[in-house]
């Protein structure tokens, strides 16, 4: 033990085997020795300043914390005996205690601690962010999502409540759909504002039965006063794209998706430009004043018009004056029989003969946001302006119409599925490759053959 | 020999030239290092300011010609029928032209078959009348319309100043008045403010006079044109019209009545027959307008009418020149 015991001379009398970075003879540091002009250069003093200026942050003993303070100390105090230690300094005999391998493990992560620390501080933030409700914030906020401008105004109930049976179907119908936008509002930040249309018939004389889309709309306005745009969504649709946020979709780039002049795609043949000479060139221009700060209302046009059954109408004083002026008794008295879609001929009357109107709409090709299942505007589903196509990802499905002799909750349903096989990540995806190969293999020719049977059974009940 | 040099230098060396004419050269090379960069940066904020300058003008340049209040602060409207006498027409329009000179005002006579009414009763041109004048002159504020029917009486009394400043409205407005008389539920708003309005119109004994109104000039003023003009209201036979259109859409659409403020009928519509308004509906001397209501129907003549009021307006009108 004799070479262990502290030595006269600074650095100890060590050996490169014996030097562990914890023996510094007894001193906290050797190397002060040094430069102060005492020429006693030891092995060890010197293999320490060589490890400093070659930066091996392990073996500098220098700061060495509260281990390597009080290391000694501690050591001594434990229940060993020096023989013990020493063997293990000579590497003859590797202790396997727990303790030991606990010990080792501690010391390997002292070294690392800063790697270590960063990726706890990564898995940390991580957590944080996506876990909790953080990203939530992060996104509605002004500055860096501005997600609290978007609000979704869903339909729900609609049709149904007193006057008809609400069956299991619908019910699910409505379920399905209410969890699709809470799921797509919740990712992105928006409000949403569920509408139960069935208690707002209390007009007592029925004159507005059912005309309740400008009342809601104006509700919400009032709900959510510092959101502007209010997306309108009837129950039978289906936001197939969750991943797509309303900001990069739509309205980061509004002025290149919308069209203001209606003759791009006019199935309603309405005569624009306006050109009596009474009105005011912004008003006969065909695309207003062509800024995008304009534009108050966007709606899609199926084959038969506009279609409201999903579009967007922003907080502004020409929309105040709108939801105001678009329900009016002398209208609605002449005209109540002749509108079968209520609000969405008034609007379309409105469009054509007030003239104040056009240069704050644009259209917005439908399959933006309002494609159409096969059933709605063509049996066969193959119309590239209007029909959902899966290989282009479409954002929406609306199913509309399809409680006049389609079922509602069997599309609801495929639509469902399909977008959430769309939307699989890549575990689920190599999951799913591995079960469908593993069905291949064993299935054979049978499954296919069975598979095409029933494809074309489904074709054949379209 | 030399002075002997102290074995003690000083610890800091003096300056060799006082005055600090000579800067050492990091110094000075700094120094020109930073006066080039201020230049680069002046030179870079004058291009910013000319960039943003360029980008306000270029976002109003479109827009630029109608600023609304730039041009003359009133434009007249009165529709004119091409079929009355024109004698009595000529008239009218000296009436308003002479006004309007005085006071930097602007004059509009289109004639009632100018407009497409689609067979709705041509009371109806003086919307789109309205909205020409309004196209016309973009940068004007207000549009007085006036019937043919009416004279002005008073020739010095300006209409911004008589009628429109905001305070002098704020003033005059009347507040809580049921909008069709005597017991319309629906009534005048209670707490606008003067600039805030867009209509200035005057109530007879029967309801809403449309012979003198006022409208401000802007998006409001095409909406409500527009909607007034629906063809649906035309279409509909109401008793009276645009009048009872105009009723019905201030008492259905709450978008409409805030921007609406009734005035004394005396104001800008005295009556000098007819309906007036119990309170302050009849033509005293003094008031700005004289109104004939009717007096361009069958079995009257407005020119009679008109005569002995025709005389005193000019008197006045001569009088103060």
């Amino acid at each position: 033990m004799g070479s262990r015991s502290p030595s006269p001379r600074p650095g100890g009398w060590s050996s490169p085997g014996l030097n562990t970075p914890y023996d510094t003879g007894g001193r906290s540091s050797p190397m002060r020795a040094y430069p102060n002009g005492n020429h006693n250069v030891t092995w060890s003093s010197a293999q320490a300043k060589s490890a400093e200026v070659k930066g091996y942050a392990a073996f500098n003993p220098r700061g060495q914390g509260f281990l390597g303070r009080h290391f000694r100390r501690i050591s001594t105090s434990l229940p060993f005996s020096y023989a013990d230690k020493e063997k293990l300094g000579r590497g003859r005999h590797q202790s396997n205690s727990p303790i030991e391998v606990l010990k080792r493990i501690g010391r390997m992560l002292w070294r690392l601690r800063r790697s270590v620390g960063l990726f706890l501080f990564i898995m940390l933030s991580i957590i944080i962010f996506y876990v909790t409700p953080l990203h939530r914030v992060y996104r509605r906020s002004s500055v860096f999502g501005g997600g609290s401008k978007f609000v979704i105004i869903l339909a729900a109930n609609q049709g149904g409540g007193v006057m008809e049976w609400k069956g299991p179907r619908e019910w699910a119908i409505e379920r399905d759909s209410v969890k699709n936008k809470k799921k797509y509002t919740q990712k992105w930040g928006y409000d949403l504002e569920i509408v139960d249309m069935s208690t707002k018939k209390r007009y007592a004389h029925e004159w507005r039965e059912s005309w309740e889309k400008v009342d809601t709309i104006r509700n919400a306005m009032r709900k959510y006063p510092h959101a502007e745009w209010f997306w309108w969504l009837d129950t039978n649709t289906f936001i197939m794209e969750p991943t797509y946020s309303l900001q990069k979709h739509i309205f980061n780039r509004l002025q290149d998706i919308t069209y203001r002049d209606i003759n791009a795609y006019n199935p309603l043949n309405i005569s624009h430009p306006l050109t009596e000479e009474y009105l005011d060139p912004e008003t006969r221009s065909p695309v207003g004043d062509g800024k995008v700060s304009s534009i108050n209302l966007v709606i899609p046009q199926d084959c038969g018009g506009f279609n409201l059954g999903s579009f967007f109408v922003r907080r502004s004083v020409w929309t105040d004056r709108l939801l105001d002026i678009w329900w009016d008794p002398v209208g609605y008295e002449q005209k109540h029989m002749a509108w079968e879609h209520k609000e969405q001929d008034a609007l379309e009357y409105m469009y054509a003969n007030q003239p104040w109107i056009r240069p704050h709409v644009a259209f917005i090709q439908q399959r933006m946001v309002n494609a159409f299942p096969p059933g709605a505007c063509g049996e066969k589903g193959d119309d590239p302006n209007i029909h959902y196509k899966e290989s282009d990802r479409d954002f929406l499905v609306n199913m509309a119409g399809c409680e006049w002799g389609r079922d509602c909750w069997a599309e609801m349903y495929s639509y469902r599925r399909l977008s959430d096989k769309l939307n699989r990540n890549p575990w689920e995806k190599f999951k799913d490759w591995i079960s469908d190969s593993v069905k291949a293999m064993r299935g054979g020719d049978k499954k296919v053959e069975k598979k095409k049977d029933e494809k074309k059974k489904g074709k054949g009940k379209q | 020999m030399p002075p002997r040099k102290t074995s003690r230098p000083p610890p800091y060396a003096a300056r060799q030239n006082r005055g600090g004419v000579q800067i050492p050269y990091q110094v000075r090379s700094l120094l020109r290092r930073e006066r080039l960069r201020m230049i680069a940066l002046v030179i870079l904020s004058f291009l910013t300011f000319l960039w943003l300058i360029g980008r306000i003008g270029g976002e109003s340049g479109s827009t630029a010609a109608a600023i609304i209040g730039t041009g003359p602060d009133v434009v007249i409207v009165t529709v004119l029928d091409p079929k009355a006498d024109a004698g009595w027409i000529e008239k009218i329009k000296k009436n308003r032209e002479d006004y309007a000179k005085r006071h930097g005002y602007l004059t509009f006579f289109p004639e009632n078959d100018r407009y497409d009414l689609k067979n709705s009763p041509s009371s109806w041109a003086k919307v789109p009348a309205m909205r020409h004048a309004m196209t016309l002159n973009p940068s004007s504020a207000f549009f007085w319309y006036l019937e043919s029917t009416t004279l002005i009486m008073e020739p010095s009394l300006p209409l911004t100043s008589h009628v429109l400043a905001s305070s002098t409205l704020e003033k005059s407005m009347i507040v809580n008045q049921p909008v069709v008389p005597p017991d319309s539920v629906i009534k005048t708003f209670g707490n606008l403010k003067g600039d805030r309005i867009d209509l200035i119109i005057t109530q007879d004994k029967d309801g809403l006079a449309l012979s003198s109104f006022v409208v401000r000039n802007g998006e409001w003023a095409k909406y409500f044109l527009d909607a007034w003009f629906d063809p649906i209201y035309r279409s509909y036979n109401f008793q009276k019209a645009d009048t009872h259109a105009l009723e019905h859409i201030v008492q259905w659409h709450g978008t409409i009545l805030a921007k609406l403020a009734l005035v004394p009928q005396n104001q800008i519509n005295a009556y000098v027959t007819g309906p007036a308004n119990q309170e302050n509906g009849q033509y005293r001397d003094g008031d700005l307008v004289a109104n004939f209501p009717g007096c361009d129907k069958e079995k009257r003549n407005c020119a009679d009418e008109m005569k002995p009021f025709f005389d005193i307006a000019d008197r006045k009108a001569r009088g103060l020149d």
